[in-house]
């Protein structure tokens, strides 16, 4: 399912103006990273998705659904928005209430509400814990949890923010796997991330912003390497594309595994 | 500074110990960070060097813990004042609330401490200057960005002057620009030499860039201690689910690959890395 | 994040003084709004007392917008009631079965002057204080800390309360949940909503008291204090006449 912006400008109340005549498209099925320093806009471009906010002019498309006409429930079926906060949602006596919170308010029954919950913790890696009291769990386990919970309404969009916070090795590679997975199945995923090593190996179109307005966007190899570009949207370029930067490398990798091809390349050359 | 040897400590009500024997020693002035999983005992060992494990969370402990030569694991954290700080990953709920700017929130610490005034200002100019606030002296802590607060915490709890610092994941919630305030501060600290430090992180490039000393922990037990470069290159690390930094990981795929000489330690920064590889 | 403290701060006027001096002139203008009859008195020490200790204040416009946008709800229904159905004679106007008349109306604006004094007084009161300064001189004088922490992080931490209500509405409509609608709807939308704002409170409270453990908040003992709050002699002197102006005009009243 495609996500469009036109034209969009929004203000907050307070008479901030926070997004400047956006026009994005992301295509069905695409991954996009959307970074940029604090106050850049990228949460305020995020929840114009699900509809928690409509623009001022302009138009936002979920497929062939115009946000403006529909109401956050409705949209809730289409996008699925994985917020920053996991204790700003969980309230249930249960993991397996909590994620099923989701698919019930979406009125499916309850053979499938129970087993859309099953898969969604089996990918999140927390059967074990589905009767723990989610507040009984770690911060990043209730994290997991909130993911799940999103997960589990298996909308055709899906949006992902700041996913990577307090997460170990292990849990990034879950939510890599995670990623992948969505992908695989299609989905369309969004992220606002500052973690560039997970967004380089994930996303393959990265989204600047910056005071409004969208100042790059393309390829993951062609934003990722431009080191004043990032340097202007208050991130670190990902390890490996210092590294190979540093090095004189001729392209820019986005994985160990490309960084490792093009070494190799390099050094075949000098032989 | 800080000695500690066979702590072991149970959460009252779990099943297994939180902190297994726990042994380790950490030098005056020594910035020392705590690896591992989420779950391996980081929070609990911050807790323990606090006194708010067994005080506050109860539990049993075993095991002795020697600050500067004294023995605190029998003191309550309001004993623990002006020994040792506490700063934890939420910024917010740090911010005690009690005061309306930044100079007094700092200051409200030293007046419980029944701090004279003159040196009470003495105190704050320093913590001001060491965290870089001295321009948002005036404002209200709830204006601030989220690591403007984080350096506001550090700096309300090094103005009553521990001798050891221990910070929770401070950068956890925090942007790039805020992880970069902090670790700024902690430089600084670093550099004056006065305070020792105890971190737990999780982003390991960071830790490799200011630590003076890395330990890891796995399941509650001290799995590895010593230098940076030899413990963070270590592949023992991956199997306690620990994790290595994408420079570590390219040169040893570099070098499984037959790139890069056999005989160099693995790096983990990124001079390093161009080092290893060039 | 709006601040609920409404101090505006000033160089002259009565920000200078002492909180204590400025808590008792509130208690005295209440005690004067309570007891005083005659209405043209009670607005003689409105405009005599209250509005020249504004202006002195820097505070003179806000001070007046507030009072009326206070008093007028007040006013309205007073005069209306009072008007309409107090007993008396002087009939200024007939609505069908319903008559207004003078006594009634004066006696709603006898009501209304004190209501105005009353609510006047605080309202400098704030304007001119700082509520944390207020506190600090009442623990001074034995207040029980706990009982001023309580208040002033009431004050500063309830505005979060609203921008974490907000993230929690925005989550749980995220998830699907409908908070448009019927009673039946609503009520239902409650626990996903108070919910987490209860729990993650109470986690915030957790840490909280931790922090402020390591601040030695609980610690027994004599506390010193950053800011030093003004007095002075005259100040003590004026309390003590506003404090006998206070009991005798209780006094003339009750004898």
């Amino acid at each position: 399912m495609s996500v469009r912006f036109e034209g969009v400008s929004f203000s907050y109340p307070s008479g901030v103006q926070a997004l400047r005549d956006i026009d994005l498209a992301v295509g069905d099925g695409e991954a996009v990273a959307v970074i940029g320093e604090n106050g850049a806009g990228k949460t305020t471009l995020a929840k114009h998705m699900n509809g928690l906010l409509h623009p001022d002019s302009g138009k936002v498309w979920v497929g062939d659904w115009d946000t403006a006409e529909r109401t956050v429930a409705q949209l809730s079926r289409r996008v699925g928005y994985v917020f920053q906060n996991p204790d700003d949602q969980l309230f249930e006596r249960s993991v397996r209430a909590e994620v099923a919170f989701g698919p019930r308010n979406l009125g499916l029954s309850a053979t499938d509400v129970r087993s859309l919950v099953e898969a969604s913790l089996a990918t999140v890696g927390l059967e074990a814990e589905a009767e723990s009291h989610p507040y009984d769990l770690h911060v990043s386990q209730r994290r997991m949890v909130a993911l799940a919970a999103t997960l589990a309404m298996r909308t055709p969009v899906v949006i992902l923010d700041e996913p990577t916070t307090g997460q170990d090795a292990a849990g990034v590679q879950r939510l890599a796997g995670i990623v992948d997975g969505l992908k695989a199945a299609g989905r369309t995923v969004v992220t606002i991330s500052h973690d560039l090593d997970f967004c380089a190996e994930h996303f393959e179109r990265v989204v600047v912003m910056s005071r409004g307005h969208v100042l790059a966007d393309g390829p993951a190899p062609e934003i990722l390497s431009q080191v004043d570009l990032l340097a202007q949207a208050d991130v670190e370029p990902p390890q490996i594309a210092q590294l190979s930067r540093a090095l004189g490398l001729p392209s820019t990798p986005m994985s160990v595994e490309e960084f490792v091809e093009l070494f190799a390349a390099q050094r075949g050359h000098e032989v | 500074m800080i000695e500690i040897s066979g702590l072991t400590f149970t959460y009252a009500g779990a099943s297994s110990p939180a902190l297994r024997q726990v042994d380790l020693s950490v030098e005056r002035g020594q910035l020392c960070a705590i690896v591992g999983a989420n779950g391996a005992g980081k929070t609990t060992l911050c807790y323990a060097l606090t006194g708010f494990v067994p005080h506050f969370y109860r539990g049993s402990l075993t095991g002795s813990i020697r600050l500067a030569g004294r023995e605190v694991t029998k003191s309550p954290p309001a004993d623990l004042v002006g020994e040792v700080g506490l700063v934890f990953q939420n910024p917010f709920n740090q911010i005690t609330g009690a005061r309306f700017t930044v100079r007094e929130e700092i200051a409200f610490g030293l007046e419980n401490l029944g701090v004279p005034r003159q040196e009470m200002v003495e105190r704050l100019e320093e913590a001001l200057d060491i965290t870089g606030l001295a321009e948002l002296a005036e404002r209200s802590p709830f204006a601030l960005s989220g690591g403007q607060q984080q350096r506001l915490a550090i700096a309300s709890v090094i103005a009553m002057r521990p001798r050891l610092l221990v910070l929770d994941e401070p950068t956890s919630q925090l942007d790039p620009a805020g992880t970069r305030e902090v670790f700024a501060a902690l430089r600084a600290m670093t550099a004056r030499g006065e305070t020792t430090i105890v971190l737990t992180e999780l982003k390991l490039a960071l830790v490799a860039a200011f630590a003076d000393r890395v330990v890891a922990l796995a399941e509650g037990c001290v799995v590895a201690d010593g230098e940076p470069r030899q413990i963070l290159a270590s592949e023992t690390l991956q199997a306690y689910g620990i994790g290595e930094t994408r420079y570590t990981q390219a040169a040893r795929r570099a070098l499984q690959s037959g790139l890069a000489p056999a005989d160099r330690p693995l790096p983990v920064t990124l001079d390093q890395a161009v080092e290893f590889l060039r | 994040m709006t601040s609920v403290i409404l101090y505006r701060p000033s160089a002259s006027g009565l920000q200078q003084a002492n909180p204590i001096t400025k808590l008792v002139l509130a208690g005295t203008l209440l005690a004067a709004a309570a007891t005083i009859q005659p209405l043209a008195q009670l607005l003689a020490v409105f405009i005599v007392a209250l509005v020249p200790l504004a202006a002195w204040s820097r505070v003179l416009a806000l001070f007046l917008r507030t009072c009326a946008r206070l008093i007028w709800p007040f006013a309205l229904s007073l005069g209306v009631i009072q008007g309409f159905f107090a007993p008396g004679s002087t009939i200024l106007l007939s609505l069908g079965p319903l008559a207004l008349k003078a006594e009634g109306l004066g006696a709603a604006a006898v009501f209304s002057s004190r209501i105005l004094l009353g609510l006047g007084s605080a309202t400098l009161l704030m304007l001119t204080t700082r509520p944390d300064m207020l506190m600090l001189a009442l623990v001074q004088r034995g207040l029980p800390r706990q009982l001023s922490y309580i208040v002033v992080t009431a004050l500063q931490i309830i505005p979060s309360f609203q921008s974490r209500a907000q993230g929690i509405l925005d989550a749980q409509r995220s998830r699907g949940l409908e908070t448009e609608g019927g009673v039946g709807r609503r009520m239902r939308a409650l626990v996903p909503l108070i919910g987490p704002l209860v729990l993650g409170s109470l986690m915030a409270l957790e840490e909280r008291a931790i922090a402020l453990e390591s601040r030695a908040f609980m610690r027994p003992g004599p506390r010193t204090s950053l800011c030093a709050i003004p007095d002075s002699r005259p100040q003590a002197v004026v309390r003590w006449i506003l404090v006998a102006t206070m009991i005798a005009l209780v006094l003339h009243r009750v004898l």
